[in-house]
């Protein structure tokens, strides 16, 4: 018979082994008494394990700091290692070409998980907040008249006019008067506010 | 060294990615509704909505419309007006726009050119259905009948801009008339210059409560409104107050007397506000908020609006020290319209204060485009 490593054993009593996978261990554990065991002391670990972190006398923020340097000391170390080699340039420029590589890779890897997001999105429309905390209002812009109301605004713009009459009323309408440069027409826009 | 800094690779993948987060896209079909009815005495030629598109930036998306119609006059009478709806409920919720085309001539058969630039802000990129549509709302002809649901009352807005339209074109004309050509160039001069002079507020304007843009609001307090009275105005103002905090203007209220012998069913006061420094603005209008307003003659009623106004003057807050108000406009029952004639605004210096009408201002367009003997002809037709 042929057993499961612990990693999978230890991943299953987690409950994180995928659909197979578990499927597969769960089968092999209904016919072996031994790796049942093994699940079961996976299993009351788990339990155990969080209140380590409760233990007062373990100094976790120190032992994480001297994981920091020792990191940073193998580092530093490797750095020597391959100053001292005679064969530098060829070492750094295929490690530059290993970081581009990578880094186009990871904005590859970033573009496309935007994209498939994008994808994912679009077939669930999102509900749309039409009205913000301060309440619909209507106001002139640089280029025309507008009812905004939080994200949302609906804008009649003065197509290129050069002199626009502005006319408020205290109903909540705003109007902008202009003589239309293309059409020669006067047009009056307006927006209202209920 | 900046390639070396900044892998190539990495730059393209970068632009790609800022590429999809601002995409300029077509408008999809079906995105606007235009409706006319079906005995309406407008015939839509041709639409095309060339230049239009939408940009997803971030999780907004913004639609640039540019709407180009021909519109043909299928009716036996000469159009003098046209208001077109303009609605995008999805975006605007309790907000809509309108479109009005005054001072038309537009004989039966013949075709005239509309245009609607507009330009939707939402936050979300999905685009579904229709998101504008346009209505008719309204046609005003030159006897002043009106065909159209009137859902904004375009009727009455038309027929008072058809009335200041009558009153400026006669005026020129009797210029015209008694002065000849030099006399109505001087007084084509004078309109530029005092369009030129004329100054506006920025105005924004919320239904209830204070609008946002305001400056600091050092303290609210009542102030009573003072009025110009027009001798021949068939309704009187008789007293009014605002509340006014800073450059904000809210809530204001007048009382008016129908001194006419006919029944009043809107009246709209003219709102002027003067800054510290004594300048006068046309602030807004304060129509009657009761749509079902009936004044008797000889009676009293309340105009009553309950908005908010904040003024700024070239990006400046202008603080309202004091106010004044006038007749502008007076709908009778049976529709008829009154409005100030030119002698009743040149009294009251009012003339250097309101903008011209949009008959005037089109006429001095007339005149930069066409010359005097231009200008002459367009009177002529009418």
């Amino acid at each position: 018979m042929k057993h499961p490593n612990e990693a999978t054993l230890a991943l299953h009593a987690g409950g994180d082994l995928g659909l197979v996978a578990r499927w597969r261990t769960e089968r092999h554990l209904a016919k072996c008494g031994p790796c049942r065991d093994c699940v079961a002391a996976f299993a009351q670990l788990r339990e155990v394990l969080p209140d380590l972190a409760e233990i007062p006398e373990v100094p976790w923020n120190r032992l994480a700091a001297e994981m920091r340097a020792n990191i940073r000391l193998g580092l530093a170390a490797g750095e020597c290692v391959r100053t001292g080699d005679g064969n530098e340039g060829a070492t750094v420029r295929g490690s530059h070409r290993l970081s581009t590589g990578r880094a186009a890779l990871a904005f590859a890897s970033v573009v496309l998980l935007m994209y498939s997001g994008l994808l994912l999105e679009r077939p669930s429309p999102v509900a749309v907040p039409l009205a913000g905390k301060e309440g619909p209002l209507v106001q002139a812009t640089e280029n025309g008249i507008q009812v905004r109301a939080g994200g949302s605004a609906f804008r009649l713009m003065n197509a290129g006019a050069k002199s626009v009459t502005y006319s408020a009323s205290a109903d909540g309408s705003l109007g902008a008067r202009y003589v239309d440069p293309e059409t020669g027409y006067v047009t009056i826009n307006n927006v209202y506010v209920e | 060294m900046w390639s070396r800094a900044i892998p190539i690779p990495a730059v393209v993948v970068f632009l790609s990615a800022g590429t999809l987060l601002a995409q300029d896209a077509p408008l999809p079909p079906g995105s606007v509704n235009i409706n006319l009815p079906a005995n309406s005495p407008l015939a839509l030629i041709s639409t095309s909505l060339s230049d239009s598109r939408t940009t997803a930036r971030g999780a907004a998306l913004i639609l640039d419309l540019h709407m180009s119609l021909t519109l043909r006059n299928s009716s036996q009478n000469r159009i003098h007006g046209v208001t077109l709806r303009v609605v995008s409920q999805e975006v605007t919720l309790g907000g809509k726009g309108w479109v009005t085309y005054p001072s038309l001539n537009v004989g039966p058969g013949e075709a005239f050119p509309a245009r609607i630039d507009m330009q939707l802000m939402r936050p979300s990129p999905i685009i579904s259905g229709t998101l504008v549509q346009v209505d008719l709302d309204g046609v005003l002809f030159q006897d002043l009948s009106f065909f159209g649901p009137d859902r904004l009352n375009s009727r009455r807005t038309m027929t008072a801009s058809e009335m200041e339209a009558q009153r400026d074109r006669d005026h020129f004309k009797r210029v015209l008339a008694q002065s000849g050509k030099p006399g109505l160039q001087r007084e084509m001069l004078a309109s530029m210059a005092h369009q030129s002079e004329v100054s506006q507020l920025a105005v924004t304007v919320k239904r209830a409560g204070r609008a946002v843009t305001s400056a600091a609001v050092p303290g609210e307090r009542t102030a009573e409104f003072a009025f110009l009275q027009f001798s021949d105005s068939p309704v009187a103002p008789l007293e009014g107050w605002a509340q006014l905090a800073g450059n904000e203007a809210r809530a204001p209220h007048i009382n008016v007397r129908n001194n006419s012998a006919r029944a009043v069913k809107h009246v709209e006061m003219g709102w002027l506000v003067s800054d510290q420094s004594g300048r006068q603005y046309m602030a807004a209008s304060v129509p009657s908020g009761d749509a079902t307003l009936n004044l008797p003659p000889g009676k009293t009623a309340r105009l009553d609006q309950e908005a908010t106004l904040s003024f700024t003057s070239k990006g400046q807050p202008v603080n309202v020290q004091n106010m004044m108000g006038f007749v502008n406009q007076v709908e009778f029952a049976d529709g008829r319209i009154w409005v100030p004639n030119r002698q009743n605004l040149d009294n009251a210096g009012l003339q250097k204060v309101l903008p011209p009408s949009a008959e005037e201002q089109r006429l001095t367009q007339v005149y930069l485009k066409h010359g005097l003997e231009g200008l002459v002809q367009e009177l002529a037709k009418f």
